[in-house]
């Protein structure tokens, strides 16, 4: 069940369409063992095994130039689907198209044209600085020496990456690192970047740079980003669509702001009032109360925004207020919560 | 025609990079990439004595005398070596595989298994390279024919030795793991060169020209540098590129069921 009504439909198809997956399934067998030694041999002789739908059924497209975080909660078939796009993984069944190519038959056509940073796995040489696994990259997606020289020097720039162009990957920080990878990545100026998890383990300052870079690659080279993260933080400031996906289903596709809005039907309000609050209404739940200072819960289902504080301010004065949509963090959960099987 | 050359030039350009990359990583530490070659060649050499006391004392072995052995000896330190320094990752298959590393090559614009094969180096390859070169020059006819000869049958030793770990290490897409079978069967191939072929009898040469094809690896390019007959020459390369099609099929027929992984990785 999609929660939200597809994206796509709302915005309508439009030529200029990267990514398009029709009906995709995909699903594993895999060994079940019970502990212990007993069950071990047993298992050599009469192995069993439990069928899994890592993907059942997804469809969905993607436009050039959009930045779309596609989530799900562990095991959801995210990277299964990231696998099969990417020409990585064969699907079961459907249709997929990357650039109007199939990634299995046109694997090698499709990865001069799509980047992919895979947080777990490193596109560097541990042993060597940067720039040799840059020209390295270079040689495998057969850009002549100088043109090779001319991106490797804009990355440079635009990365800030300069100063530990030469030191060894293994002496470089998470972030320094996770830095190069993204510039490795955009070596062949790709058409599509696939960042998965780029952000992991790094800290605020750092995660922000990312993040400004991820923008600066979708806005300056029209670079359509597909993202996976479990960070909110990366799908609030980076992303402007969200695909979310639970047992290999989507159950979500649709903005990231209509996400926080439609969602929660609850507004949390922090007043200053001239003086301590005495209120009573229906749909409007008192948080905390300390002096002239109060926590609201409104239940928009219930009560408008405007009715309370009218209600308010006839027995008293507002001096301040902030009304504050509930955190990203707390959406995503509910929608992995309702599709709960 | 065209593409296919630009193609060629290419894969040859990729291959020159990879080589300078692993060589740059290797020398990242000088002294440990000097000792792993040194010591390579200090235990080869080793065996020679060992030879040389044995066959001074029996003369010949089933029609193998000291030279003949020499250069079995010399043919697998050059081909095994080739297979180590410019095919390093032949070794490393099954991990690779259930690991889920082959990612990184699958996302790559170029045909995966060669791609992946020259991707890494054992520096101590180098070591096996010179010692066998080094062995055939001291104890072999230096004519310029067998020098040729001796250059092809090391890349077609190289070729067998690689096609058979490629094609052992490929069952692990359908068994999981195959990385003990595969390297016993490229240990195998390794210690059965290095003795007469005559040596051995009913079922198991049967064995030594199938599952562990040591007799297109060592011998009979041994009876060609001693008689040369351009049919069985040619023989040879067709049985060898034979071989090399299979591992290559296995390879991919099990590439359709790989699964991936989300394992942590680094490229060292």
């Amino acid at each position: 069940m999609i929660i939200s009504g597809n994206y796509k439909l709302l915005q309508g198809r439009s030529l200029n369409t990267v990514i398009q997956i029709q009906n995709l399934r995909k699903k594993f067998n895999t060994k079940i063992k019970s502990s212990g030694f007993a069950a071990a041999v047993k298992s050599l002789f009469n192995p069993q095994y439990q069928t899994t739908h890592a993907v059942d059924d997804i469809s969905f497209s993607v436009e050039r130039g959009e930045v779309l975080a596609f989530i799900g909660p562990n095991g959801a078939g995210k990277s299964t689907t990231i696998k099969i796009i990417t020409g990585i993984m064969y699907s079961d069944s459907g249709n997929v198209k990357v650039l109007g190519m199939d990634p299995h038959r046109q694997r090698k056509q499709l990865a001069y044209r799509i980047g992919t940073i895979f947080g777990q796995k490193s596109q560097l040489w541990f042993h060597l600085p940067p720039v040799d696994s840059f020209y390295l990259l270079a040689d495998i997606y057969d850009l002549d020496r100088n043109r090779a020289k001319k991106r490797i020097n804009f990355l440079t720039e635009v990365f800030q990456i300069g100063s530990y162009l030469k030191v060894p990957v293994r002496k470089l920080s998470l972030g320094e690192r996770i830095r190069c990878e993204i510039a490795a990545s955009l070596i062949h100026e790709p058409e599509i970047l696939f960042l998965d998890e780029p952000t992991i383990g790094l800290d605020v300052i750092v995660k922000q740079r990312i993040r400004n870079l991820i923008k600066t690659i979708n806005s300056e080279d029209k670079t359509t980003i597909f993202l996976t993260s479990h960070d909110t933080g990366d799908i609030s400031s980076i992303c402007r669509r969200a695909i979310v996906i639970n047992h290999g289903q989507i159950v979500w596709d649709d903005t990231v702001n209509k996400m926080k809005y439609s969602f929660f039907k609850k507004k949390t309000v922090d007043l200053r009032l001239q003086s301590p609050l005495q209120l009573e209404m229906d749909g409007v739940k008192i948080l905390k109360t300390k002096n002239s200072s109060a926590k609201l819960e409104i239940n928009l289902d219930l009560v408008d925004l405007t009715a309370v504080f009218d209600r308010i301010m006839q027995t008293n004065q507002i001096k301040d207020m902030t009304v504050s949509n509930p955190p990203l963090d707390e959406v995503i959960s509910l929608i992995y919560s309702k599709d709960k099987r | 025609m065209k593409s296919f050359l630009t193609a060629i030039v290419k894969a040859f350009k990729l291959f020159i990079s990879y080589q300078k990359t692993n060589l740059s990583a290797g020398m990242e530490y000088r002294a440990a990439f000097f000792t792993q070659v040194f010591a390579m060649i200090l235990n080869n050499s080793a065996f020679i004595i060992f030879w040389m006391i044995l066959f001074d004392r029996v003369g010949t072995i089933e029609g193998y005398d000291f030279q003949a052995v020499m250069f079995l000896w010399a043919l697998a330190a050059v081909g095994f070596g080739i297979a180590a320094v410019f095919f390093g990752n032949s070794t490393y298959l099954s991990r690779i595989i259930y690991n889920g590393e082959l990612d990184v090559y699958l996302l790559h614009p170029k045909p995966v298994l060669p791609n992946l094969l020259m991707s890494r180096t054992h520096v101590s390859g180098w070591g096996d390279l010179s010692y066998g070169i080094i062995l055939f020059l001291f104890t072999q006819d230096t004519s310029i024919s067998h020098l040729f000869l001796f250059g092809i049958f090391s890349l077609l030793f190289a070729l067998i030795l690689v096609s058979l770990r490629v094609m052992y290490h490929s069952i692990t897409f359908f068994m999981g793991n195959a990385e003990e079978l595969a390297a016993r069967s490229s240990d195998a191939i390794i210690s059965f060169t290095l003795y007469p072929g005559t040596l051995f009898k009913g079922p198991v040469l049967l064995v030594l020209h199938t599952l562990i094809p040591a007799a297109f690896a060592a011998w009979i390019p041994y009876e060609i540098i001693k008689n040369f007959d351009l049919t069985k020459l040619l023989l040879l390369i067709g049985a060898d590129f034979v071989i090399a099609s299979i591992a290559y099929g296995v390879f991919h027929l099990g590439l359709r069921s790989y699964e991936s992984g989300n394992r942590m990785g680094a490229r060292l």
